[in-house]
């Protein structure tokens, strides 16, 4: 350490002797040499890895069920009310208990913004955005969901934030299924001080 | 018979020297985009073969099967035959450049080089210096502005290049006496150029970058302002070719500075067979390449030319009369 704090020294010193022995290239070369033998970043989706999310994500809708596995709505269309984007359709009617549940219940995700006022806005916390980020469609009527995809969608995910081993099934219906409910946190080969990060995501996030 | 036989044993190393060198540009391809991924902390390739060694195959079959694309206004002839000319120089550079001293196959000898040529250093210089057609054909052909500026600089910087390049081997053949790649290498049996020559080597490393065309001197395919210089209006095949001899010039580069710097084939301390020393050596100088390819950004033209002819230039010759007078 001493002596490369006299290098320095002596170069401020004498700035030739810098330009003299490229001591700026080989700076910028010793740093790339650093990073060729640091750890890699990269998250290996869809083939090894894939990312579960926070649970305050907002991802695909999903119609909560109360306790007698029933749709928890009551099709108050309060969030259709609040949707900006006006992607919620509920036309309410009277089911065989008498009680008002939606008749048609549908979110067109093409269209939505993912801002969760619907989830705000409704007093049952029926609905809510779920943990599935993974819904690309060839078409956009595929994209048109009802109320039974809605009540068997991913809810919110537990934990969350971290990477998961999977595995990737590139058939008709491609799909990258995660192989373990919990993984390494998806924040520790970027930040180097692991401990600190990790700890603090978890003081916040429970 | 003994004439037939030698003409056959030719015939089959010029064979195998060229299938090697069409295959050694793919992995070198994969090695370079490990390296440029490695740098950036990511993984390169990683989804064809193990660990992606088999992508450059793949993208091999892409460029293959992609559309030839010829410009409406391109001058056809020339399009045609720039991706060819650039690539026959560096084909025919390996003719000269020797890999190791011979082998005894069965009793008979085999030496490890086509031809050892008494002016090798000359020829391999100005074949070399040939491939600078291909840049100029393919830029003029195409029609197409970047194209033309990407080979005009590309010309410009070629040539400026050159002559440092030239003048920085005069010290290694004063020293060694001759101009045959194989009497460089065992004049160095003991002692390396590099101890004698390390400006030499310096220069002749830099004005190597340019010839290569790698970063810091990739003026001619310099993407944020050029497209991708002369090569811009090329597609599929076509476009490979000039990948290919853009690697084999590397390659050549690498070959050269170990040969007349860093004692060829010729070990130290560990002793390894004659051509995995050789193979080692010019590994390295390849990585080195690579490493610097990631490491800093490109220079400004007038940088360029600065550098070329009012640095290289004056020290070049500077180093020849320097070994003039360790000599006398
Ligand atoms: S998240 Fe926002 S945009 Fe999407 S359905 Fe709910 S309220 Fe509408
Ligand atoms: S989801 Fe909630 S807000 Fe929307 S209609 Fe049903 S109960 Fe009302």
């Amino acid at each position: 350490m001493i002596s490369k704090n006299a290098l320095q020294r002596l170069e401020q010193k004498h700035p030739w002797i810098g330009i003299v022995f490229f001591l700026d290239l080989i700076g910028g070369l010793a740093l790339t040499m650093k990073y060729m033998f640091s750890r890699t970043v990269t998250m290996q989706y869809p083939d090894k890895e894939k990312w579960m999310p926070y649970p305050r994500y907002r991802g695909h809708h999903v119609l909560r069920r109360d306790e007698n596995g029933e749709n928890k709505c009551v099709a108050c269309e309060l969030c259709s009310k609040i949707c900006p984007t006006n992607c919620i359709t509920v036309v309410p009617h009277e089911n065989e208990q008498g009680k008002r549940r939606p008749l048609v219940y549908e979110v067109n995700l093409a269209r939505c913004l993912f801002c969760g006022l619907c989830e705000d806005a409704c007093p049952e916390e029926a609905i809510a955005l779920g943990s599935t980020f993974e819904y690309a469609a060839y078409r956009s009527q595929d994209l048109q969901v009802g109320c039974d995809e809605l009540l068997n969608a991913k809810g919110k995910t537990e934990q969350g934030g971290c990477v998961v081993s999977a595995q990737f099934f590139p058939d008709d219906n491609a799909r990258v299924e995660a192989k373990e409910k919990a993984g390494y946190h998806w924040w520790r080969n970027i930040h180097r001080q692991k401990d600190k990060i990790e700890s603090s995501v978890q003081g916040k996030d429970r | 018979m003994e004439l037939i036989i030698a003409a056959i044993v030719i015939l089959i190393k010029v064979i195998v020297i060229a299938v090697i060198l069409f295959i050694v540009p793919i992995p070198l391809t994969w090695m370079e985009r490990k390296i440029a991924g490695h740098i950036q902390q990511r993984l390169g390739p990683m989804r064809v073969g193990w660990h992606g060694l088999l992508q450059p195959v793949a993208d091999g079959l892409k460029l293959l099967t992609k559309e030839d694309i010829i410009p409406d206004q391109a001058d056809r002839l020339l399009f045609k035959m720039a991706p060819l000319v650039s690539l026959v120089p560096p084909f025919a550079v390996f003719v000269a450049i020797p890999f190791g001293e011979s082998v005894s196959v069965m009793g008979y000898e085999i030496s490890l080089y086509i031809s050892d040529m008494n002016v090798g250093l000359l020829y391999i210089l100005a074949v070399a210096g040939l491939e600078i057609y291909g840049v100029i054909f393919g830029g003029w052909a195409s029609n197409s502005k970047y194209a033309l500026l990407g080979s005009l600089r590309t010309c410009a910087q070629l040539i400026s290049y050159e002559i440092p390049m030239g003048f920085s081997v005069i010290g290694v053949i004063m020293l060694s006496h001759s101009m045959s790649l194989l009497d460089i290498v065992n004049a160095q049996q003991d002692i390396w150029f590099i101890v004698y020559q390390p400006l030499g080597f310096f220069i002749f490393f830099v004005a190597g970058l340019a010839e290569a065309q790698r970063i810091p001197f990739d003026l001619a395919e310099a993407e944020g302002d050029l497209g991708a210089g002369f090569h811009t209006e090329y597609s599929g095949m076509r476009f490979s070719f000039f990948m290919l001899s853009e690697y084999l010039v590397m390659l050549t580069i690498s070959i050269l500075c170990v040969l007349l710097f860093f004692g060829g084939w010729h070990g130290v301390l560990i002793p390894l067979p004659a051509p995995i020393w050789f193979a080692l050596k010019v590994g390295l100088f390849i990585y080195i390449f690579m490493w610097f390819r990631f490491t800093f950004p490109r220079y400004r033209y007038d940088q360029l030319m600065n550098i070329g002819w009012k640095v290289l230039l004056p020290l070049s010759l500077f180093n020849i009369l320097l070994t003039g007078i360790f000599i006398f």
